[in-house]
């Protein structure tokens, strides 16, 4: 009977213990990714203009320097599409020009330009927000 | 002693072998950061088969909680649930600002088109306030036709008629038998209102009355899940969704209750009107909204007191009478409210510089265009069928210039069911 009373115990403590493991090692949803290492800046040629899926964002290496503009449209939030002439919202119908400027609503601003610098090490680092 | 141990610690190791069963049938939490509010729900958790609303309302940018409320990080349903706006029906009048407003989606500026909510709260559908001032001024409450009172009050200080307010219309406060009666049997179709039980009228109430077609289907009780789940809005609405109100029967004023219709159409042809009605052959081959507008059925923001007065759409608004083509316009402006709409439903390819028909108040029928040899074509907004029709002008019809209702088209052109 004591082998039994001890054999119970000693399971019942090793799944008190497996659950409270299990609920301390909780983790809440990580922030969604604003900062993202795009790899050397030699990756974007003069002229290239590079998505980059990730950062829902496009790279653009014009001759007056390397910018970049966000996806998502500045009217609801949708991932605009880039199409032969220009990029346009899939949801709600804007459009906007390979610049990111508006063509048509319903938006009312341009794709929002996206804050970029480069590391030491010659790294883009693209900012999301 | 020891047996009270053995007892105790057998009884704790069921509990706790009990709670790891249980703990393991819980569905692992599927998160979702939708983004336009960047805020994380966990509603997919368990409605992950649903299926998208509408392209234009994408789960991954809108969410859940944006439209239907509810608590976004609950993973019990009961809590989940325990704040939904409108129950299962976000769009009902009574919570739609909440859950469809804003200035960027349905309740914008008049002048950028997003005044949907605003034109839906003071349309007839709405406020059933040609059907109330009919009854009222029927058994002398009112001294004539002109709308006073609707099922919410409203107010509409730009309304384009001599009615600028409704007070609530309270049968309670009704001297009139009848009109207490009218209140309690037949407000079952204006867009508050619960539909009668049966899918042949099968509907939600608000904006999904309309745009979240249920026709022939019987959906669940409140509180209980519909089987298979619906879960969709569109623009592109059959004309049977319209039947769930128009055409499904009549209200006998001399007993004050609803009447079905009695026959029992097995083609689109009966099923389309009562056998009272006359109609032409496009009136049935057609959807309702590929002629009646957004603003005849959704409201224009005017307040009317009866239908007569809202609906201006006439044969002559496509085809024109013995003198006048139908009245045209070419899209110049590329936030023109027509690109919208095909946008929305692509059943045509429009682009600037395409001409398309208008109506007298100039709304888009974004629809139809004129073809180079004089005819024009028409697209189904719900089925995408292409139909080719002529103008008057230039054929044989004797019609009187003066006479364009519809009624006096039907007089040659109605079709024998």
């Amino acid at each position: 009977m004591r082998l039994l009373t001890r054999g119970s115990l000693t399971l019942s403590g090793l799944l008190g213990l497996g659950m409270l493991l299990h609920y301390l090692g909780f983790q809440n949803e990580p922030e969604p990714q604003t900062r993202f290492d795009l790899g050397p800046v030699d990756n974007f040629p003069p002229g290239s203009r590079t998505p980059e899926p990730q950062a829902n964002a496009v790279v653009l290496n014009r001759p007056e320097g390397l910018s970049a503009l966000s996806l998502v449209c500045p009217h609801l939030g949708c991932i605009v599409q880039l199409k032969q002439d220009g990029y346009a919202c899939p949801c709600h119908g804007s459009r906007f020009d390979l610049n990111g400027q508006l063509r048509n609503g319903p938006a009312s601003q341009p794709m929002r330009m996206l804050h970029h610098e480069t590391s030491p090490d010659g790294h883009l680092i693209l900012y999301t927000q | 002693m020891r047996r009270s141990l053995l007892l105790a610690s057998l009884v704790l190791l069921v509990l706790l072998v009990l709670a790891v069963w249980k703990e393991s049938r819980r569905l692992a939490p599927r998160a979702l950061t939708p983004t336009l509010t960047g805020q994380v729900e966990y509603c997919l958790t368990c409605h992950a088969d649903l299926q998208e609303i509408s392209a234009s309302h994408p789960v991954q940018t809108f969410g859940c909680v944006l439209c239907h409320g509810g608590e976004r990080l609950a993973l019990d349903a009961n809590l989940a649930h325990s704040s939904l706006r409108g129950g299962k029906n976000p769009s009902d009048l009574a919570v739609v600002e909440a859950s469809c407003g804003g200035a960027n989606c349905h309740s914008g500026t008049t002048q950028d088109q997003r005044d949907h909510i605003q034109r839906v709260m003071t349309s007839l559908q709405a406020t059933y306030a040609g059907a109330i001032a009919s009854l009222r001024y029927a058994f002398g409450a009112q001294p004539d036709l002109l709308a006073r009172q609707g099922i919410y009050p409203v107010q509409a200080p730009a309304s384009q008629t001599d009615v600028h307010a409704l007070t609530a219309f309270d049968p309670a406060h009704e001297q009139s038998p009848a009109l207490q009666t009218f209140g309690a049997r037949c407000l079952t179709c204006h867009l508050s209102a619960q539909p009668p039980l049966g899918p042949a009228y099968a509907r939600y109430s608000g904006c999904a009355a309309c745009h979240t077609p249920l026709y022939g289907q019987t959906p669940a009780p409140a509180g209980q899940p519909s089987n298979p789940p619906i879960h969709r809005l569109t623009i592109a609405l059959p004309y049977s969704q319209c039947n769930t109100c128009h055409n499904r029967g009549n209200y006998d004023l001399r007993d004050m209750t609803f009447h079905p219709r009695t026959d029992q159409p097995t083609d689109r042809l009966h099923d389309y009107y009562q056998p009272i009605a006359q109609f032409t052959r496009c009136e049935w081959t057609l959807e309702c909204i590929d002629c009646h507008t957004r603003q005849e059925a959704m409201g224009d923001g005017s307040l009317y007191s009866s239908k007569k007065e809202s609906e201006y759409t006439r044969c002559s608004t496509c085809h024109g009478t013995l003198t006048e083509l139908p009245l045209t316009r070419t899209i110049t402006d590329p936030n023109d409210l027509a690109l919208r709409q095909a946008f929305l439903n692509p059943v045509i390819d429009l682009k600037v510089g395409d001409t398309i028909l208008v109506t007298a108040k100039g709304e888009p029928i974004w629809n139809a265009r004129p073809l180079p040899d004089g005819t024009y074509e028409l697209f189904g907004k719900a089925t995408g069928q292409r139909f080719v029709f002529r103008p008057v002008k230039g054929t044989q019809c004797q019609q009187n210039p003066d006479q364009q209702a519809s009624q006096y088209c039907h007089a040659c052109h109605s079709v024998e069911r």
